[in-house]
């Protein structure tokens, strides 16, 4: 029952992120998204990732409140209550083929029997690749920063 | 419960946000939720099939989706600077405007 209710409150929870019009409410309501995501991979025996996904979670959104608080307006009329609790009545909707629906998966054969810590340090060129791509990443980004600035300059 | 349909959703929802929504912040966040369904659908297909590589996986993964929310948010920082805006139409409506108006300038000299 209680994953049953996560579920629900995931997807309500994502659709009012986008619907809200307020920075603040739509990251506030992306921050129980987040937790409620934590909730169930700790439910699912992903321990780890859910507290990972906690933090990881926490820093973005400290930076989302204050780039939401900077960047955005205020909105001229703010939504009705009404129509609020219809979107979230809707979501709700939305989130019952997930209860109610399956779909057969079967595994792909592939390795098994890794331990969370084999998997991880033990095959290395996964995280070797993946690291590399985080590096480039940041140096891509670091890159359009220094090059914004310096046309900002010229 | 199927975490499959359930990540399809946040997928659906994501993308509806991605379309419809024209604030830069709202953008960011629909691909945030993207990039959970994607990654609800590693975690939970490999915690339930009893494999840890997918929990590995996506603990790496995180990583990359933060690299990805800070340079959004540089460019979107950038951006509102530049041009005072963070309206997708807005912005492209300046840009081509720009690009109407370089032509012109060029003809003329």
């Amino acid at each position: 029952m209680i994953l049953e209710l996560i579920a629900a409150g995931l997807v309500v929870s994502a659709c009012l992120a986008i619907y809200l019009d307020e920075a603040v409410y739509s990251i506030t309501s992306l921050a129980c998204m987040f937790f409620l995501m934590a909730i169930l991979y700790a439910l699912n025996g992903a321990v780890f990732v859910a507290v990972f996904q906690l933090a990881v979670s926490a820093g973005t959104l400290a930076v989302l409140f204050l780039a939401g608080e900077m960047l955005s307006e205020k909105p001229e009329r703010e939504k009705p209550l009404k129509k609020i609790f219809s979107v979230a009545l809707l979501a709700a909707v939305f989130s019952l083929p997930s209860i109610f629906l399956s779909v057969a998966v079967t595994p792909a054969n592939i390795f098994s029997g890794f331990s969370f810590a084999d998997a991880l340090w033990n095959l290395r060129v996964i995280d070797v690749i993946l690291q590399g791509l985080v590096i480039m990443t940041v140096a891509l980004g670091v890159a359009i920063v220094l090059h914004e600035r310096k046309e900002g300059e010229s | 419960m199927d975490y499959i349909i359930l990540s399809v959703t946040l997928l659906a929802v994501g993308i509806y946000g991605l379309l419809t929504k024209r604030h830069l912040v709202k953008v960011l966040i629909s691909i945030e939720i993207i990039a959970m369904a994607a990654s609800m659908n590693f975690v939970l297909l490999a915690s339930s099939a009893n494999r840890a590589l997918g929990e590995a996986f996506l603990v790496l993964a995180f990583s990359t989706d933060a690299c990805v929310t800070a340079i959004v948010l540089a460019l979107l920082v950038i951006v509102t600077k530049k041009y005072g805006t963070c309206d997708i139409r807005k912005l492209a409506e300046m840009e081509r405007s720009a690009d109407e108006e370089q032509p012109t300038l060029a003809a003329e000299s």
